[in-house]
């Protein structure tokens, strides 16, 4: 643990005002489930009162949504020791098993989950998109092995607007999982660098999840990875098909509201695209925290360890869109679309962007 | 306590409120042993446990709290409730191990009620929660401390907390209609339905600022208020504090504006030259009158004039309104104080002919007494009759013993030299921080012979001593 990291912990160790707007400390109501816990947890393993592994279960119960970072108005980021901290037992070699697992998984399969082969749902979808073109499509490991069926609503979205695009049959992992499990390790970084060479055989690359968008932009650049290829996300590339009048929208007299993926909104400040679609095809209204703002919704790779948490922390969104009497839910996360349309409820209906189109 | 004991007690206790919600792990433990009390962040910064609980247990409502408390009763161990822990008194600290209930499951959110004008929610619900749903229907709670996002409703009742609008909304004693608490027998209860009657002692009133010590508060009715129309600001100038109080009692017989906070040289100097940018000598006043815009236009008139009596330099409203937009962000590390830095906030309360006073009686004491000691203070809560003190002490880094149980001395001393200054010139033990570990022994030296009826009070609800003990001086 660096100086920086140390001097981070130390600020926040005490301190709570951020507690409000963590998803997973909302669901919970654990005390631990703050960044004040974890930082008086990781100060106390550097004064050397605790070992790591008297705390790693803990660090790993942040979704590292940057909320918190985000709401600090003196700038500490608790995110930045959180992952510290697990770059730090995954070299001390005292990561709880059941990261071990998923972190073997990546190193092994490509993807936490330990899964193959694509879902069949999607197989025929890549298959038509096999001819190489200027634009790749990547899906991510979410999309490949979790959720296939809407991945392939995404991709015959896009062939709405007759634009060629290519999606991979082979497909690199762009090591978002990693990064988000074991931080800036050679591993991590030894998978970007190859799915980097793979993208780099495109012009553009547009991708579909923002957990790979936010990477891709941001971790690849600040890790030294070179990217040639141009990186848009789903939601900037279908704004601009709509824009174009590449896609026709038509519109319903609907209401609903935009779930933020925090990637898009806070990582990459990307809130208007997304509106701007929804907004074609459907009445848009806004729920508490949204925007920069957003409140996190979920994710498959944390349900992996704490399943029921993360249903607690979609019911918790979905409770935010009917505090505004909202009964539809737009995401533009694969992630958080799965995590919402598993979440034990039918008050409120879960539409992924590309279903609109 | 053995670990076969233990062992069974945990049975117990998750028996009462799910495995899942009770635990031993350190992790649970540890969070749960620092609060905001200096002394318990100094212990941790140095590397040191504070005492911990043996059990962190987590009820979903009262039915389940009543389960735990009759466990305690019946084990005879100590029970802490802890809400967010954002308290600086030391009174969410499990100092004699046992349980802390933490509340925070009791965050439901049950009825916005317009027509009653009023949000009935668990006590673990987190301020800026309630808060949120008030906003969602176009109303608003009017309790803005700087704790707002982190304390619980729960916690702001236990001390008597306050936020930055009491002046016209008053403090959180007042925001309270009916409560449902759970005496430690586990029996539950339920305050009367309207907090303005004939009907007795104030019921509300028995438990509120009772820090744990008589039971535990589940669930609350919390008012709400119709958004203002308008809320503007004025910052002023005085030339001393002396002006600033004439001229603050003259305008209290008039109306009450929402924000009243009154700096003395040195914060002005120090804090609000920092945060707010006013680079100038004097004391710095900031005012805030909100309601109907007809009204607002009125009180402003009778401000400016009331005030201009007492020599004071209109700022106009750029400053008033950058405190606002900055008032919680006094309170995030980097702006303040901190370890290594040794400091203390001793609020106090009195009368207008004690106050000021009171003030330069504390400033003296700790000044002359401490040389080492800083003090500064503003006057942040103001009534017809009088307003409070917020007075800090601050020790830098390099003075602050290193040895941990020799600070904890020289903080100890210096709080019962401001603290019983502040009783010998009429000023009460605190106004909104509550007392916790931390001034329970000047308790009796503020009540007397009236401490036997809180004392007679506990002892009959709660004979076994079980609910948060060395408490608020009982």
């Amino acid at each position: 643990m660096n100086e920086l990291n140390k001097q981070h912990i130390d600020a926040c160790r005490f301190c709570w005002m951020c507690r409000h707007i963590c998803p997973i400390g909302n669901a919970t109501g654990l005390e631990r489930n703050t960044s004040r816990a974890r930082a008086l947890g990781l100060s106390l393993v550097t004064r050397g009162v605790y070992d790591m592994t008297e705390v790693i279960d803990n660090v790993y119960e942040c979704a590292c949504c940057g909320a918190c970072t985000k709401e600090c108005v003196t700038g500490w980021d608790p995110v930045m020791f959180t992952k510290a901290a697990r770059l730090d037992a995954a070299l001390e070699g005292k990561l709880p098993e059941y990261i071990m697992t998923l972190v073997e998984n990546c190193l092994d399969c490509g993807n936490a989950y330990g899964a193959k082969e694509i879902g069949v749902e999607l197989k025929d979808a890549v298959a038509a998109h096999a001819k190489k073109t200027d634009t790749l499509f990547f899906l991510g490991v979410d999309a490949r092995y979790k959720a296939a069926s809407i991945a392939a609503v995404a991709v015959r979205a896009l062939e709405k607007a007759g634009k060629p695009f290519t999606v991979l049959a082979d497909e690199l992992p762009s090591g978002q999982q990693l990064a988000y499990l074991i931080g800036a390790a050679d591993e991590t970084r030894a998978q970007m660098a190859a799915c980097a060479k793979q993208l780099n055989q495109y012009k553009t690359v547009v991708v579909y999840d923002p957990q790979d968008a936010s990477v891709l932009k941001r971790e690849y650049a600040e890790w030294g990875i070179e990217l040639t290829a141009e990186i848009v996300t789903f939601t900037a590339y279908l704004a601009q098909l709509v824009k174009s009048g590449d896609i026709k929208p038509v519109k319903a007299d609907r209401t609903a509201v935009y779930q933020d993926p925090f990637q898009l909104a806070r990582d990459l400040s990307e809130t208007q695209p997304a509106r701007d679609v929804i907004s074609a095809y459907l009445n848009l209204d806004e729920m508490l925290c949204n925007g920069k703002h957003t409140m996190w919704a979920g994710n498959i790779l944390m349900a992996q360890w704490m399943p029921k948490v993360i249903e607690d922390v979609a019911m918790g969104r979905i409770a935010n869109a009917k505090g505004v009497k909202a009964n539809t839910i737009v995401t533009a996360s694969v992630s958080e679309y799965v995590s919402l349309k598993n979440a034990p409820q039918s008050d409120v209906e879960i539409i992924a962007i590309e279903e609109l189109i | 306590m053995n670990e076969f004991l233990q062992s069974m007690i945990l049975t117990e206790l998750e028996d009462a409120v799910g495995e899942e919600n009770c635990s031993t792990r350190e992790i649970d433990k540890v969070t749960h042993s620092v609060d905001y009390y200096w002394l318990s962040r100094m212990w941790a910064d140095r590397g040191r446990l504070m005492p911990e609980a043996d059990f962190v247990v987590a009820p979903k409502d009262a039915q389940e709290t009543s389960k735990v408390l009759k466990i305690a009763n019946y084990y005879k161990i100590p029970v802490t409730t802890w809400g967010g822990g954002g308290g600086t008194q030391g009174g969410a600290i499990p100092v004699a191990g046992g349980i802390v209930l933490d509340t925070k499951r009791m965050n439901k959110i049950y009825d916005v009620n317009t027509e009653g004008m009023y949000i009935e929610c668990g006590t673990g619900a987190i301020y800026k929660h309630i808060e949120w749903a008030a906003n969602e229907v176009g109303k608003a709670t009017m309790h803005y401390p700087s704790s707002l996002t982190c304390s619980t409703v729960g916690g702001f009742l236990a001390h008597r907390g306050i936020g930055v609008v009491s002046t016209k909304y008053g403090k959180i004693d007042d925001m309270v209609l009916q409560m449902e608490v759970v005496l430690p027998n586990g029996d539950i209860i339920y305050t009367s339905p309207a907090p303005k009657h004939a009907a007795g002692p104030d019921l509300n009133q028995i438990f509120i600022g009772s820090e744990g010590t008589l039971g535990v508060i589940t669930k609350a009715q919390i008012r709400i208020f119709d958004q203002p129309e308008e809320r503007r600001f004025r910052g002023f100038l005085f030339k001393d504090m002396h002006g600033a109080f004439e001229a603050s009692r003259e305008l209290l017989q008039k109306f009450k504006p929402s924000v009243m906070r009154l700096y003395d040289e040195a914060e002005t100097a120090s804090l609000i030259k920092k945060i707010v940018g006013v680079e100038r000598k004097g004391a710095f006043m900031n005012v805030a009158y909100e309601g109907c815009s007809e009204m607002v236009a009125v009180e402003e008139k009778i401000l400016l004039d009331t005030f201009k009596k007492y020599g004071a330099e209109d700022l106009g409203s750029e400053y008033g309104e950058k405190w606002w937009n900055e008032k919680i962000t006094f309170f995030y590390p980097g702006h303040m104080m901190d370890l290594p830095q040794m400091f203390g906030t001793m609020d106090t309360i009195a009368p207008y002919d004690k106050i000021e006073e009171i003030y330069w009686a504390m400033k003296n004491a700790i000044e002359t007494n401490f040389p080492q000691a800083k003090f500064i203070a503003h006057f942040s809560h103001w009534y017809e009759w009088g307003a409070m003190v917020y007075d800090r002490f601050i020790v830098e880094g390099d003075d602050v013993p290193k040895d941990p149980v020799e600070a904890l001395r020289l903080h100890q001393k210096i709080w019962t030299t401001g603290v019983r200054t502040a009783i010998a010139h009429g000023g009460v033990v605190n106004d909104h921080h509550g007392v916790g570990i931390k001034l329970g022994r000047l308790m009796k030296e503020q009540y007397g012979p009236a401490m036997q009826v809180f004392e007679g009070i506990k002892k009959q609800l709660d004979p076994n001593g079980i609910m948060n003990p060395y408490k608020l001086g009982l």
